[in-house]
């Protein structure tokens, strides 16, 4: 590029518009990305931060706007046209070929692969960009074998690969534990100072504070402020982003314990291959009391909640619910016996996502009165009761016969939520309830956990989040490789020390 | 730079008049395809449509003949229905409904001459159904206990049932076949008590059992416990679990009462207008017209009523027109024809077309030049 690309911003883009169903993600967004910078795009879920870097990426065409790279204006119809213009965004779900290696992954899709591939050499490139880059990973893995975060730097070897020039980090350190950030954050600057310019998603404060030179803010598809992140204070931020002054729930004083409502003791599961994932897990949860458990995801959470859930059975060890050995109960039984369980993923297992919203808040009670009685079902209850919990709940964009998959994440929880705690479980077990969802309904989503609490539900929340873990549990845990390899009173426990425990460092071998 | 694209992008809730109007559209289209066809072999396209509208629809004889033809074509195509619904592949309704009229004639030979039609009826109906679903549970059973691909093992299970068919007619001197006849051999007519009677020309209550089965079966789906459950499997196996229903138990009931459905028609069908196991009336490809039912109908357990009696009026002009020349395959040809277009228009009810303004992809062009372009 000569002198005059100088001149203009790596990115600029103008008056960006994108609706969905009727809704604006985005509405007129500008946003302009110098070259070498790392530019963080900050905004509540769901206020068009991933709506925005999608149209950027060619995933979506906007409505809308225009999109300049270089000062020219450039369309893009698909991802491929984006890469060529030398634009690559890494997805919060990742894009990898499991069955593939790392170095397969790299140059699979790319224009000049030539006919016979040469592993070797493309394996020696791979591990050469990786240690450029400080991205480290084995260029001949298969990507299954790999962790969350080494998968993550396989994306963005990917687009390095190609010599991408914007990169778009979609909400990076969602999946990563504090000292995988870090380290994330290291590549960033590098990459920055490489003449690359990086968009950083994220509604993190404390990120957007540590790593960005520059800070977009988005508020309901809006911007809603922009300036150098050095100028702004964290409490600026917050104000921008969410409009209001943010207070979110925390656990009031300590209430006193009941009996113990959930015992897990000595469980061992297997994993999807297999293998065992969950080695010799003892849990006790009390009434009225939550247990927040910590870990990077894949280390058994999943299983574990299966475990007591009944969808799998247990290799060995024994799920007890107020005193009863549930351990080969069917999942029917232990749902009447007052198990209620919020699974991390939504459409598709907590909720039927062809099924409309009033058959969703049913699937836990469609078998007794008033919803069914001698096996015929009664449509008016199904209405009647829907339309109560809709409206207690404040789920929006319900309309007669819609599926429920065309709700918001925010109100598909709120739905989930309302079904699971409608019945006064004696139990709840909540995986990652909050991930993905906006402030507002995040808010509503910890006052329902803690007011389960008041009423004496014993809660155990699985969760990557720390901050909501310190902010809602009476007792911690951290889950590592299918071990409890630490449980402490929330009082006492940092975020630190969490992250610690979490990436496998014990406090009994770390001395 | 002023051309217009169109695009398509999914569709919130589908307006009704798009869910009735693209089967229509499907049916037009494929009618019009057929119709090239017709007119580069040197028909006029109108008169060959207009001779197979009078023949399905002219007269008396022309409606109940197609409403005979039709009764076998709602229930193969509600087996395929209920089926596909679940997600679960059976395209075996050619073979299940073999069984089926293996088993119906077979209970009405057992039971013989002198059984009252009131008891033999409701037997023959039965077995026909059971023998349906027990065809079924050959490929039922290994898919939800050993994971077995039912696409495969219905196909197969298709042309065993029709040797032994075969086999019963013309391999064998089973209670199946006709003793009298020794030149050609043929199937054995049933017992006059095993008869339906007829009412309407040729036409008996076969159709009203069939149109009773699709409204009983869309109660069952849509009003009763059951139905819900197999409604949630059907939409998500682990949605369904995950509320504690019995996900193989429903796949295996599913599975057996589209195998019943399909076995139903072949009872109806030999207790009706066949009369006896006769391989040359039975082997029509029947069941696999049921999928063309099926899907025209989008699964919906009450269209396959008035979709399989028009798939009838087609199979049933098709013979008249050699009167006038025109080969028995040109229905053949609308019939794929209305399966291609029903298929495709399922895309155009889940997306929505819109015109957009198109622009040069990928131009990078700078923003003063782009008026010019």
């Amino acid at each position: 590029m000569g002198d005059d690309a100088n001149l203009h911003p790596a990115v600029e883009l103008r008056g960006i518009d994108k609706s969905f169903y009727g809704v604006k993600a985005n509405d007129g967004v500008d946003f302009e990305l110098k070259r070498g910078e790392v530019h963080a795009l900050l905004g509540e879920n769901g206020a068009g931060k991933s709506t925005l870097c999608s149209a950027l990426a060619g995933l979506y065409r906007p409505d809308a706007g225009e999109i300049l790279l270089d000062g020219s204006r450039v369309h893009f119809r698909t991802p491929k046209d984006a890469l060529a213009a030398g634009v690559g965004m890494v997805y919060q779900h990742f894009r990898l070929v499991e069955n593939l290696t790392v170095a397969e992954n790299l140059v699979l899709g790319h224009q000049d692969l030539p006919v016979r591939v040469q592993h070797r050499r493309q394996e020696r490139i791979a591990e050469e960009m990786g240690e450029r880059f400080g991205l480290p990973v084995d260029p001949s893995a298969r990507i299954w074998q790999l962790s969350v975060g080494e998968q993550q730097r396989v994306e963005i070897l990917k687009l390095l690969y190609r010599d991408v020039q914007v990169l778009i980090l979609d909400e990076p350190t969602a999946v990563l534990t504090p000292q995988e950030s870090n380290q994330l954050f290291t590549t960033m600057r590098r990459l920055a100072e490489e003449g690359r310019s990086v968009i950083f998603v994220s509604h993190k404060l404390a990120e957007v504070k540590q790593v960005s030179d520059r800070v977009t803010v988005l508020r309901d598809g809006r911007n809603a402020g922009r300036g150098d992140t050095a100028d702004l204070s964290p409490n600026d931020l917050a104000s921008m982003m969410v409009g209001r002054e943010l207070r979110l729930p925390r656990r009031e004083t300590a209430t006193e314990p009941g009996e113990v409502a959930l015992e897990v003791s000595g469980l061992r599961m297997a994993g999807d291959r297999g293998l065992e994932t969950v080695r010799g897990v003892s849990l006790q949860v009390r009434e009225g009391e939550i247990l927040g458990l910590a870990g990077v995801a894949g280390n058994g959470q999943r299983e574990l909640a299966y475990g007591i859930a009944g969808l799998r059975t247990p290799v060995a060890g024994r799920v007890e619910v107020a005193g009863r050995d549930v351990t080969r109960w069917s999942v029917r039984e232990r749902i009447a016996a007052g198990t209620a369980y919020i699974p991390q993923n939504r459409l598709g297992m907590g909720l039927a996502p062809g099924l409309t919203t009033e058959e969703n808040l049913a699937l836990k009670s469609y078998r007794r009165p008033p919803y069914s009685k001698r096996g015929r079902l009664a449509a008016g209850a199904f209405r009647a009761e829907g339309a109560r919990q809709i409206e207690q709940y404040d789920i929006r964009g319900v309309r007669p016969g819609l599926p429920i998959r065309l709700l918001s994440g925010g109100n598909l929880q709120k739905a989930l939520i309302a079904r699971e705690i409608e019945t006064e479980p004696r139990v709840i077990l909540a995986v990652s309830p909050t991930r993905g969802l906006d402030v507002g309904a995040t808010e509503a989503v910890r006052e329902h956990l803690l007011a389960q609490r008041r009423r004496g539900a014993a809660v155990l929340l699985i969760s990557e989040d720390l901050d909501e873990l310190l902010a809602l549990s009476d007792r911690l845990a951290v889950i590592y490789e299918g071990e409890i390899v630490g449980e402490m009173e929330a009082e006492h426990a940092t975020a630190d020390q969490l992250g610690l425990l979490m990436a496998g460092h014990r406090e009994e071998r770390s001395a | 730079m002023n051309l217009r694209l169109l695009i398509s992008e999914p569709r919130g809730l589908t307006p009704l008049w798009v869910k009735l109007l693209i089967p229509i559209l499907s049916v037009l289209a494929a009618g019009f395809v057929a119709g090239v066809f017709l007119y580069i072999t040197g028909e006029t396209p109108s008169a060959v449509y207009a001779h197979m509208l009078r023949s399905a629809f002219g007269s008396s004889r022309g409606w109940s003949e197609t409403l005979i033809s039709g009764t076998p074509l709602i229930l193969t195509g509600l087996a395929a229905a209920v089926a596909f619904k679940m997600l679960v592949w059976n395209i075996g309704a050619e073979g299940q409904f073999l069984m089926g009229a293996i088993a119906g004639s077979g209970i009405a030979i057992w039971l013989g001459d002198g059984v009252a039609p009131g008891l033999a009826l409701p037997l023959v109906v039965l077995a026909g159904c059971a023998g349906g679903a027990a065809w079924a549970s050959a490929s039922a059973l290994p898919k939800v206990y050993l994971g077995t691909n039912e696409i495969i093992t219905t196909l197969m299970l298709n042309f065993i049932a029709l040797r032994l068919m075969e086999y019963l007619i013309f391999g064998s001197h089973s209670p199946w076949r006709d003793s009298g006849f020794s030149t050609f051999p043929s199937g054995r007519p049933l017992p006059e008590g095993a008869r339906f009677p007829e009412f309407f020309n040729r036409l008996d209550i076969g159709v009203f059992i069939a149109a009773a089965a699709a409204a009983g079966a869309w109660y069952l789906f849509n009003k009763t416990r059951w139905g819900f459950e197999v409604r949630v499997v059907g939409d998500s196996e682990n949605a369904a679990r995950y509320a504690g229903i019995k996900v193989p138990g429903k796949i295996l009931g599913v599975f057996l009462l589209s195998g019943a459905f399909a076995g139903l028609a072949g009872a109806l069908f030999v207790a009706g207008p066949a009369g006896a196991l006769d391989p040359r009336s039975l082997n029509l490809g029947l069941g696999f017209t049921g999928i063309i039912v099926a899907a025209l109908a989008r699964l919906n357990l009450l269209a396959v009523i008035p979709v399989g009696i028009l798939l009838g009026a087609l199979n049933n002009a098709g013979p008249s027109l050699q009167s006038i020349g025109v080969p028995t395959a040109t229905v053949t040809m609308l019939e794929g024809g209305i399966l291609i277009f029903a298929v495709a228009g399922e895309f155009l009810i889940a997306n929505r077309l819109r015109r957009v303004r198109a622009r040069r992809a990928v131009a990078l062009q700078t923003a003063g030049e782009g008026g010019g372009g």
